[in-house]
This record gives structure tokens, C-alpha cells and sequence, in this order.
């Protein structure tokens, strides 16, 4: 998709610089996470989008004047992205982030209505209409909805701070819309906090039962997460998918891989300053301190290297898990993420830690890093009860603190996998050849 | 009248360690470039845990390796015999798929010396008239050690190389190899560590004053992140790395080390199933069109291109040459021609020692680990006096402890309950002590197109003319003296061993080394080379060929290093001055 | 103040946005199950899909004289450890129908041996052949077929065999199938069915990988590499996870 949307700015206006801000700043959005489908064109829309009310379907914003929005005047396209209004005065369903986009400046609305209109491809198709059932196919609703939370402004930048945080805000709050997944919700499905007024805002969230860590990276909390991370940690995370400390997975790897690979060095240190200035999330009361985490870790570590009376669960680590994740449970640097202390290992809801382990994991090729080393999936080869026993002892060994996990929640998540090359058995005749057997 | 599809700048056939660096270099230079894979597409995702550890799948029945069935080499002793196709493969194991051998070799990633680039004219020197055979054909690659040498380190920074320095910029470092040529940088990456039989390999050598060191690797040590942004992770001693693909992305290949950061190039495009019978050329026969192959319906297609790279496995690349009529095919009787002249192979040879109190956990280690000693390389013993020239890498390694392998004593039953008592008592209680050594060009060790089979395409087979000579069976004599001399320190409980001696011929039924080269060989005279000192045919300028093709003769080191060096010192060539100017970069 | 705190305070209640993101990962119907690591079949039960009833009475017999069970040496034998099932399966596979060979002719038999396999023959097609050429032997010798011989009668066959003391072309061989050809690929087999991994249908239990003391499939040693002449503590895995 990268290179369409290259292909297609050079097509336009080769030397644009306001298209080709408009493309970074459609890069920042991320717009083409949502507007184009797997296999299809850049921006054509169709994506299926999962809400608790129903599939939304995105939908095509190329300039096609009859398919998509080649119509749309600047003032049109600027009442879509910051108010959620479409051209002919619909409201948008709120999965499009406009409560976020209202932040954007002006300048900014210019350049990506210019690049729209001038650097991307018309597409004449049609995606999919949207079709809830009562009452959420009621567009009006909406009206409402927006009364009560989406009155943002356009941002204004504090003179007294930093410019550079400043910078990373505008990003964090606007275009990057990181609170969609990492701010919990309310019961209307808001936002609970659009800024960093509200101590819940980026503080964490469950999304689609996978969950989404704390962005707030200052000091305060336990020591964990993000908050043990150093500015350019951050920052290489967003650019590589992967740092020291962990390695991109779930829906965030689309979030790297499409958008925030491609944003400047400037940019991601903003965003990772910004990050770093929010307070983190208090520590809870059963948390532990880095000194005993480290303790344990050493004890999980010899118990395992030493392989002797074994639990059920650490044979099926050291069968399944320790050839990359290693005994100690550090994995290898900016590789093989460590699992001691991983956010997604200790999260309250395990789902995700679930999901990675029976469908295994791919991390993003980013222009940096464009190296992809999968993680298996041992769906095929761990019986439900093998894969809560495995999950349970990743969750309590080391200096990691999450709670069992029960055969039940992994046939829950089992039901949810598709087949793919990752989660496939091997084949007793030659799994790379299957050639041989077709051309006979 | 073939398909036709649009014209591309470069075509490249074959996408292995050669095809993938030159597609890096290629499309970095701008050029629209594609490669054709005879092979099957494959990615990490096919090499994921535990796939790979199936020892019957991948390391007896060759799963990645080229099918016979494709295009089976025919094979003989002498110019006499009748050669017959190798029908299953035995002797040695050419890669096909993406990734080639390089996804399933062992992953030694070591230098040649500076002498062994430039062998005949130390032969020359050190070697009085009548001493070497009179049938000989060695030269000199045409490039110099100083030459290749940012490339040797760059091309080791790509595969993360791990080792011990042994000569930086001529200083000489403790612990690595001191007969090393000077490196201007030192290893990426420390060398793996030691397994039970290294540490014995190492004491006993030392005490005989040779000059050890950790078998250099490319199966990386620690995790590493290359000039691609490509990573590896670190080695974790899993044992199935020779013939097999790594499940725990540690070992360089084209997938780890490449491919992800070459398909993310816009530039850049690969059909797999796509099997390149012939180059075709101009009318005068100067220059390459493109070339025609067969996609996977079966359908002859016309590719179309401007440069035309032969990247394929080094008999495979001199096959394609003779059946498209680049160069002129060598006549081994009137010394005529250059194109199947100098084929080269390596040669081994060891001692199996047996321990009833040791446990060597064979299972616990990687394809690289191990020491070597290179104190028996050409110019750092004198061989004159036994009458051969080369020499011979000695070493202990331990590549796998897989058990169909085991290897039992000799005197071993093959079957019933003594085999079954001796497999209990011997598993995992063996170490090997090895001699790899170099191989000459001679007059009759050569390449051509079979007269009799052809492949399912009705292209002839390559036949393949090559046996041991005097001088291989007289430096394996002396290396088992000294590797014997080694055993007699170890003090074994058993031992029996294996060379090829003088009347022993070459055998393909079991294998002997996948270090085929020669046969269109690099050089600075077109009458004694096929392709010139950048790899570029004398005959069709704008074809290349990057392999073991290209060596002369052989020598005692493994030679992915150097193919992955002079790839790079070759594409620098057409970067720099074959795309400003295209035509022959020497003249003849 | 600045107008950024008077946001936030604006803010600081009911706001928010009903963005969802694309659940591309999660959300369909297709369950993958764990293949509860399929028993292996008693000997017993199983029905060869290649071998015909009597030629697999023949393969039964002889592989418990290439590797003999308990009652002759430590350790399990080839029909404790289901090699028969092994060598079934092969047959069907790429490499019992020599689907990667070259197998255009013209098939020249007179060659060197050095220069490697000459046969028009599959090994489905050598085993059926030689299978049949060693029934006749042993009517031809004994009046009785190899699997009612005696262990020592058994073993004289093969040993016959091994050192192709027995002309196939005297009992109607017409491409030059050796005897020791034969027995070299039943041996070879019978090993690789011992000790390959459980999912090719030999080496029951693991039992053989016990025996030898080889992890399997763990693959995963870097814990252990430096830890010089010891004895590795724990049992195999193999392909499919089966522990022992």
C-alpha cells in the first residue's frame, strides 16, 4: 500500500510540497488503516469495522467524483474530519476519530484536502454501505452524541511548554488518535479524557478483549510498561516496532507499520517526550518492587536451566517457548520480545497472550527494520488445558504477577482463529513441497 | 511463439545468496529488477518452530534441496567412462527455492587467504619444475585480497559473523587466527561458544603447537540487527542446521539477512516456479536479450531484459551458459575453449573417535560450532616435500546430533541386537576430527552438456567429469598423519577413520561436500577464463555470473564468503562503470 | 492561564470518541484444534495401506530381526516401536514414489556402483520385487516363506541378502535388482523408522530417542551448550508436542 500511495503522489504533482505534507500528515492519521481493505487500493474503503452497535464499513475517500470524494469542497472536507459532517450533512459514524481530528490546524486540514484531491488515485468503487440495525442506523443519533463529547477544539499550542512536547501533544491528541485504543471508554462508548486533563486518558484500555497499555510514561507508577522506558525507547518503538524492551504486536502492529514507521525522527521524539510527561498510572496495591521482580526472575531462570522436577507448565515452556524467549525470559534484544514483565503477558484480561500463543505473531517490516521473524502459532500442537497451564506459568513466573488463566478462556479465543501459515501442523511429507504432490 | 512479458532492466536468475545481493545492489542503483526462482517461494514463516526439527524431512530426504527430477547432473570419472545421471542425490546438495543452499547450509562463514587468491603465482615461487602434476590447470582469481577485502567485511556484517579477530590490520590478536589475512575490522559478533568436543579439539592442538580458533559463523552468537535493518536472533544451539532451515532465525541466509528489506523495494519483483532454461541472445551473438523459461503451468515465456545475471548454483550457471551458447565450451583434448573448463570440488577426511565416559550432548550445539586450525593452508607449511600443493582446513566440529546419522564404529553390527547395544553405547559418546581440503583444476576435471538425457524440458543435462588426483590422495596421506597425531593426544577408546587415499575414486553415492566450483572461472585471459575479474562474460557483456563458478580451483575454506564478497566487488563494477558505459569492463 | 488548561477543564468530563479500529486479526468462524496428538495404532490394528497381507507378514518378520525387541538387548525393537507403519506410510510418500528423482531413461545397469542408483525402480517398486524374489528363495530353500522360518533361518536370509549372495536374476529379476540393493533400503528404512520423529508413524512412545537419550524437537539449548559432559536431564519432545 506504501508504494501506491508513492506511486500515485508522483503520478499527480511530482514536487508538491504541500501534497507531500499532506501524505505525511495522512501517514500520521493512519487513514489508510481504516480506508482501504487488505488486498485492496489505497483509500478505496471497505474495511469491515467491528463496533459494539454493528459493521461499519469505511469508506472510499479517493477523488472519484462519483464513488468517493472528488466533490467535496476544502470547507466540506474540513467539516467531515473535524466535525464528523459529511458533505451533503449526514453525521459520520464516530469511527471515524473526528472528535480527535478536530484538533487539527488549518494549514494542516489544507495540506491533506490538497493531497487528497491531487496526489491519491481516484478508485471507482463502491465500498460496502454501512448497515446497523434500529437504532443505530439512525445518523441523527449522532447529533446528540456529538453535542455531549465531541466538542474539541482545534489545538492550541501551550507557548509556556516545550515546544517539542508540544509538537508530540498535537500528534498524540490529533491525527495519532491514540486514545481511541489507549484511553478505557465510558458507557456511551466515549472516550473517558480527549487530553491529558483526565488521569484516565491514555491510561490503558481493553480493546476488542486485547489490551491496550498505558502510554502514560512519566514517573509514579511501578516501574513497569512504558514507564520503564526511555524517551528514544519510545521513539524506536514507534519507528521500528520494536525496542530493547518489546516488540510490536495485535492491532498496534498495523498502527507501526502503516503510519508511525513513516513519521520523521522530530516527530517520534515529540510524541515519546510527550509520552514520558504524563504521570503514570499509580501502583497498584499488590505490585512489587523491581528488586523483588529481579529476584524472581533469577529463581524462574535457574529452576528452568537446572530441569529438574518440573512443573507441568515449565516443560511446556521449555518445549515450546525457550528456543527464542530463552530460560531467563529476556528473549533476545530488539528480536525475540522478553516475556518477564511484558505488558501483554501480565494484563489482567490474558486474551491477547491467548491469541499470540495458539495463533502466533508476525512483527511489521518497517522501513528501518523491514526484517520480519514470526512467532509460531501452537494452536495446532497445545490442547486448550496445555496452552492455560503454559499462560499461567508465563504469568506468574519471574517477576511477572497476572493471573491464572482457565481452559475455558482459551477455547473462547481458539474460536476466533483463522488458519494461517503460522498456526499450520507440519506436514509429514514435506510441508515446503507441496509442488511435488500437485504437478504429479 | 513463447510469452512475452515486459522488458525489465535486470533479470536475475536464481534467488540465493548471489541473486539477492545483486538485486540489493541493482535495485539501489535505480534499475527495475527480477528475479526467476526454478524453486518454490520461502519465507521465515516456513522455517517457524518446530517445522524444521524433522531430521527424516530435511536432512534425509532433501526436502530443500534441488529434485533430480529437475535437472539431474550426469557424472563420470575420467574422459573415457560412460557418465550416468545422479538419480538421487548423494554426493553433494545444491539448494532450490528461494534462499537457495543458502537457506539449509551449515552456516562456516570464513575467509580464503590471500595466498590461496593468488595460487599459481605462489606456486610458481614455491614449487620447483616437475613437482606438481603436469595436468594442472590452477591461476589466480584475478583479484587481490586488498581488493575484495571492504567487501569480504561488509558482506560478514550482513550475516552477522561471529568469531575471534585473528589479524587486525595486521596485528595479530590472541586467540584467533594468526595465518588469517589482515581484516580491516574486527568480527561483528564473539564466537559461539565451545561445546564439549571443541574444548578437547582445542587443548590437544595446542599442546602439538597449532594455532586453534572458533570456527568463524554465521550462526550468530547474540542477536543482531545488519546494514539492512535486518535481524537475527542468537543462536541457541538447536542442532538442526546443516540441511535444514533455521527455526530459530539465527543462521545468515537470503531470508534473514535480505529478502524482507529487497521486497519492500518498489524496484524489485520475483516469480518463484519459474525455471530459466536459456539466456537468449542478439543476432551477433554480443549481447543477451533476456531470457526465455518456463512458468508453472509449464508455459515457455520470453523475459525480456537489458542485463541478464546468472545466480544461480555454479553447475547450474555453467549449464545455462553451454545451452545458450555463452563463451566458447572448453575442450579438455585440444585445451581449447573456457566454459566447463577447471570444474573443482573440496575434499574430507577424519578420524571418528569414540569415549565411553564422555557426554558430548550432540544434540546441544550449531552447524558452525568448533575450532579449526589453519597452520596446514597453502604458505604456512611447506608441502613441496610430499609432493602436492593446497591444503586443508583441520577442525572438530559437531554439527548435529540428529540420530539417524549417529555415526557407529566400523566394527559395529548393521542390524540386530548388536546394532541396537551399539547404538545405546555409542549415541552421544562421539567426536569427529576433520581435514577439509583444497581441491586443483586439472586438464580432465570438467563440465559439459550430456550427449544422451535431457531434463522435462528437452534441455541437455550437464555432465559432470571429475576424479580425485594424485595430489589430493598425497595431501589427504599427510593431513591423517597429522590428524592422527591429534587422536593419539585425545587417547579414544575407539577410533576408525576415513580419507581418500591413493586408488580411491570419486563415489557419489554418499556425500561429500556441496563446495562445487570452477567450471566458468574468473580471470584476466580469456583464453584460460569464461567470465573476467568482475564476473562478466568475456563473450556477452551484459551477462554476469557471481558463484562458485567462479573459482580457479578450490581451497580449503568454505566458499560462501568469498561468493558473497566478489558478488559485491562485481556489482560495485556495473554500479560504478558498466551502467554509465555499458560494454566490456576489460578488454580481451 | 492558558488556553490549553481551560480545554482541559472544559474536557474534563463526557468527552470522547466512539473510534473503534479495524478488527482484521479477530472474528471469524474457523476453529483450529489441537491434534490431541493422534495415538499411535497398535501394531496389531493397523492396515497397511501399501503392503499386501503377505508382504507385510514379510516386513514384520524381518524387521524384528534388524532391530529385535526386548527379549534380545536393552531397548525396544522395530515392532515395538511401529517401523512397519513407518515404511507403509513412506510408500505413499514423495520418497516411495521417487517423485524427486530422475527417473527419465535410458537406464544404463552396467555402470560403476560409484556412480549411484541406475534403477527404472520406485522403492514401492523394490520392495514389492524384492520382496517377492526373497519369498521365492525361501521356498526355493527351505519350502516355507521367510515370516515361518526360524530366527536363525531368518537371519541366514538376511545376512544372504545383505551380502547378495542370492541371485535375484536367477529368480526372474530382468533390470538387474541386486539382492543387497534391496536389503540396503530395507535397512536403511528400518533405522530411519526407528529413530525418526513420531509423525512419520514409527518410533512409538518416542521409545527409541529414549533409549539413545535425544531430545527430539525441543531444539532449544543455549542454556545448555556450556554445560560440558553432563547428563542431559530431560525427555524428548517431538513435532506434534507429545512429551516424554
Amino acid at each position: 500500500m506504501a508504494s501506491q500511495a508513492s506511486q500515485a503522489s508522483q503520478a499527480f504533482s511530482a514536487d508538491d510540497d504541500t501534497v507531500e505534507r499532506g501524505a505525511y500528515l495522512a501517514r500520521a492519521g493512519d487513514c489508510v488503516a481504516c480506508h482501504s481493505t487488505e488486498d485492496g487500493k489505497s483509500f478505496a474503503g471497505g474495511l469491515a469495522i467491528e463496533s459494539p452497535f454493528g459493521t461499519i464499513y469505511s469508506t472510499n475517500i479517493t477523488p472519484d467524483k462519483e464513488h468517493g470524494i472528488g466533490n467535496y469542497t476544502e470547507a466540506e472536507f474540513a467539516a467531515a474530519l473535524r466535525e464528523g459532517k459529511r458533505a451533503d450533512g449526514a453525521n459520520l459514524y464516530p469511527a471515524m476519530p473526528y472528535p480527535s481530528y478536530a484538533r487539527l490546524t488549518d494549514d494542516d486540514v489544507h495540506a491533506l484536502y490538497t493531497y487528497f484531491m491531487e496526489g491519491v488515485a481516484p478508485v471507482a468503487d463502491n465500498a460496502p454501505e454501512t448497515d446497523l440495525s434500529f437504532p443505530f442506523n439512525q445518523r441523527w443519533g449522532i447529533t446528540a452524541w456529538n453535542w455531549l463529547f465531541a466538542d474539541a477544539d482545534t489545538f492550541t499550542p501551550d507557548t509556556s511548554a516545550d515546544a517539542k512536547i508540544e509538537r508530540g501533544r498535537y500528534l498524540v491528541e490529533g491525527l495519532g488518535h491514540c486514545g481511541s485504543c489507549h484511553t478505557p471508554r465510558g458507557l456511551a462508548q466515549q472516550e473517558k479524557g480527549l487530553d491529558d486533563g483526565s488521569d484516565s486518558y491514555l491510561s490503558g484500555a481493553d480493546l476488542n478483549d486485547w489490551w491496550a497499555p498505558s502510554l502514560r510514561g512519566g514517573d509514579g507508577g511501578d516501574g513497569r510498561g512504558i514507564e520503564g522506558w526511555s524517551a528514544p525507547e519510545i521513539a524506536e518503538y514507534l519507528k521500528t516496532g520494536r525496542n530493547v524492551h518489546a516488540t510490536v504486536g495485535g492491532e498496534m502492529t498495523s498502527v507501526v507499520a502503516h503510519s508511525t514507521s513513516h513519521l520523521t525522527d522530530e516527530d517520534l521524539t515529540g510524541i515519546a517526550l510527550y509520552l514520558k510527561s504524563l504521570p503514570a498510572n499509580p501502583a497498584g496495591e499488590k505490585a512489587t518492587t523491581s528488586d523483588q521482580r529481579r529476584e524472581a526472575s533469577e529463581k524462574t531462570d535457574a529452576h528452568l536451566t537446572a530441569a529438574k522436577d518440573l512443573s507441568e507448565g515449565e516443560r511446556l515452556y521449555l518445549d515450546n517457548c525457550s528456543a527464542c524467549h530463552l530460560n531467563d525470559g529476556k528473549g533476545a534484544e530488539r528480536v525475540f520480545p522478553a516475556i518477564d514483565g511484558n505488558s501483554l503477558v501480565n494484563a489482567d484480561n490474558p486474551t491477547g497472550l491467548i491469541h499470540t500463543i495458539l495463533a502466533g505473531a508476525t512483527p511489521p517490516a518497517t522501513p528501518a527494520i523491514p526484517a520480519q521473524l514470526p512467532m509460531p502459532g501452537f494452536g495446532w500442537r497445545l490442547s486448550d488445558d496445555e496452552v492455560a497451564t503454559l499462560a499461567t506459568f508465563v504469568r506468574g513466573a519471574w517477576g511477572n504477577d497476572g493471573d491464572a488463566v482457565t481452559a475455558d478462556q482459551v477455547d473462547k479465543v481458539r474460536k476466533t482463529l483463522k488458519p494461517s501459515a503460522l498456526n499450520r501442523a507440519p506436514d509429514a511429507n514435506g510441508s515446503l513441497n507441496h509442488e511435488d504432490r500437485d504437478t504429479q | 511463439m513463447a510469452k512475452q512479458q515486459p522488458r525489465v532492466d535486470a533479470v536475475i536468475v536464481g534467488l540465493g545468496w548471489t541473486g539477492s545481493i545483486m538485486g540489493m545492489e541493482l535495485t539501489e542503483a535505480g534499475l527495475n529488477v527480477l528475479a526467476l526462482e526454478r524453486g518454490a517461494d520461502r519465507t521465515n514463516e516456513d522455517f517457524a518452530y518446530p517445522k524444521p526439527a524433522d531430521e527424516l524431512e530435511y536432512g534425509i530426504r532433501h526436502t530443500m534441496m534441488q529434485k533430480p527430477k529437475q535437472a539431474a547432473v550426469t557424472i563420470r570419472r575420467d574422459l573415457e567412462e560412460r557418465a550416468l545421471p545422479q538419480r538421487k542425490l548423494g554426493a553433494f546438495l545444491p539448494g532450490d527455492g528461494v534462499g537457495g543452499a543458502g537457506a539449509h547450509w551449515t552456516g562456516v562463514l570464513i575467509r580464503p587467504t590471500p595466498t590461496d587468491l593468488q595460487l599459481k603465482s605462489f606456486a610458481d615461487q614455491a614449487f620447483g619444475k616437475g613437482v606438481l602434476q603436469d595436468d594442472m590447470q590452477i591461476q589466480d582469481f584475478g583479484v587481490t585480497w586488498d581488493e575484495l577485502e571492504p567487501h569480504f567485511t561488509f558482506f560478514e556484517k550482513v550475516c552477522g559473523q561471529s568469531g575471534t579477530t585473528g589479524n587486525l590490520n595486521g596485528e595479530i590478536q590472541e586467540g584467533g587466527d594468526p595465518f588469517e589475512g589482515p581484516r580491516s575490522e574486527p568480527y561483528p559478533l564473539p564466537a559461539l561458544q565451545d561445546t564439549q568436543n571443541t574444548e578437547m579439539f582445542d587443548k590437544a592442538a595446542r599442546q602439538l603447537g597449532y594455532h586453534p580458533f572458533p570456527n568463524p559463523s554465521a550462526n550468530v552468537s547474540e542477536a543482531w540487527t545488519n546494514p539492512y535493518g535486518m535481524q537475527l536472533g542468537p543462536c541457541n544451539y538447536c542442532g538442526f542446521c546443516s540441511r535444514y532451515g533455521c527455526l530459530n532465525y539465527s543462521k545468515a541466509s537470503p531470508q534473514t539477512c535480505i529478502l524482507n528489506a529487497l521486497k519492500q523495494r518498489s524496484n524489485f519483483a520475483y516469480r518463484t516456479n519459474a525455471n530459466v532454461t536459456r539466456v537468449e541472445l542478439a543476432q551477433d551473438g554480443k549481447t543477451a536479450t533476456g531470457v526465455t523459461y518456463i512458468d508453472e503451468h509449464g508455459e515457455e515465456v520470453f523475459q525480456p531484459a537489458d542485463m541478464v545475471i546468472l545466480a544461480s548454483y555454479s553447475l547450474n550457471n555453467v549449464r545455462l551458459m553451454l545451452n545458450s551458447g555463452i563463451g566458447k565450451p572448453y575442450d579438455p583434448v585440444a585445451r581449447t575453449g573456457t566454459v566447463g573448463r577447471n570444474y573443482a570440488y573440496q575434499i574430507g577426511g577424519g578420524i571418528h573417535m569414540y569415549f565411553d565416559d564422555i557426554e558430548f550432548n550432540p544434540f546441544a550445539t550449531a552447524g558452525a560450532t568448533g575450532r579449526m586450525f589453519n597452520d596446514f593452508s597453502p604458505g604456512n607449511f611447506d608441502s613441496a616435500p610430499y609432493g602436492f600443493i593446497g591444503g586443508a582446513k583441520m577442525h572438530s566440529s559437531q554439527a548435529s546430533g540428529t540420530p539417524i546419522k549417529t555415526p557407529l564404529p566400523k566394527s559395529a553390527p548393521k542390524w540386530g541386537q548388536g546394532y541396537k547395544d551399539a547404538l545405546q553405547q555409542r549415541y552421544g559418546h562421539h567426536m569427529k576430527l576433520s581435514m577439509t581440503g583444497s581441491v586443483m583444476s586439472y586438464r580432465s576435471n570438467m563440465l559439459d552438456l550430456d550427449p544422451t538425457w535431457k531434463d522435462p524440458y528437452g534441455m541437455p543435462l550437464l555432465r559432470m567429469t571429475f576424479d580425485w588426483k594424485q595430489n589430493e590422495h598425497r595431501l589427504s596421506a599427510f593431513m591423517r598423519d597429522r590428524l592422527r597425531e591429534i587422536a593419539d593426544v585425545l587417547k579414544p577408546d575407539y577410533r576408525d577413520e576415513s580419507f581418500n587415499l591413493e586408488g580411491s575414486h570419486f563415489k557419489v553415492t554418499s556425500y561429500v561436500s556441496t563446495h562445487n566450483v570452477g567450471g566458468a572461472v574468473m580471470g584476466t585471459d580469456p583464453s584460460t577464463s569464461a567470465i573476467n575479474r568482475y564476473l562478466q562474460s568475456w563473450d556477452v557483456h551484459n551477462v554476469f555470473v557471481p558463484g562458485g563458478n567462479a573459482f580457479p580451483q578450490n581451497f580449503q575454506a568454505n566458499p560462501t564468503d568469498l561468493i558473497g564478497a566478489l558478488t559485491y566487488w562485481s556489482a560495485k563494477k556495473i554500479r560504478e562503470e558498466y551502467l554509465k558505459n555499458p560494454g566490456p569492463l576489460m578488454s580481451a | 492561564m492558558s488556553s490549553r488548561i481551560k480545554n482541559r477543564q472544559r474536557r474534563d468530563f463526557l468527552r470522547g470518541s466512539l473510534t473503534m479500529i479495524p478488527a482484521i486479526t479477530l472474528g471469524s468462524g474457523v476453529t483450529l484444534t489441537a491434534q490431541a496428538a493422534e495415538p499411535a495404532p497398535n501394531l496389531s490394528d493397523y492396515q497397511p495401506a501399501f503392503f499386501s497381507d503377505e508382504e507385510w507378514s514379510f516386513l514384520l518378520a524381518a524387521c524384528d530381526r534388524l532391530i529385535p525387541g526386548e527379549s534380545e538387548g536393552k531397548g525396544p525393537g522395530a515392532l515395538d516401536t511401529n517401523v512397519p507403519v513407518f515404511i507403509d506410510r513412506q510408500m505413499d510418500s514423495p520418497y516411495g514414489h521417487a517423485e524427486r528423482w530422475y527417473m527419465q531413461g535410458p537406464f544404463v545397469l552396467d555402470g560403476s556402483p560409484d556412480l549411484g542408483f541406475q534403477y527404472p525402480y520406485t522403492p514401492r517398486d523394490v520392495y514389492q520385487k524384492g520382496i517377492a524374489m526373497t519369498q521365492a528363495y525361501c521356498q526355493q530353500q527351505y519350502g516355507k516363506r521367510f515370516e515361518t522360518l526360524d530366527n536363525d533361518t531368518r537371519d541366514t536370509v538376511l545376512k544372504a541378502l545383505e551380502a547378495n549372495d542370492i541371485d535375484f536374476a536367477s529368480l526372474g529379476e530382468s533390470q538387474k535388482l541386486e539382492a543387497s540393493e534391496f536389503f540396503a533400503s530395507l535397512l536403511e528404512n528400518t533405522k530411519e523408522g526407528y529413530l525418526a520423529d513420531p509423525i512419520h508413524g514409527g518410533n512409538k512412545n518416542m521409545a527409541a530417542w529414549k533409549m539413545v537419550g535425544f531430545p527430539g524437537a525441543r531444539a532449544s539449548y543455549r542454556d545448555w551448550v556450556d554445560q560440558h559432559n553432563v547428563d542431559y536431564p530431560l525427555g524428548p519432545v517431538s513435532l506434534t508436542g507429545e512429551r516424554g
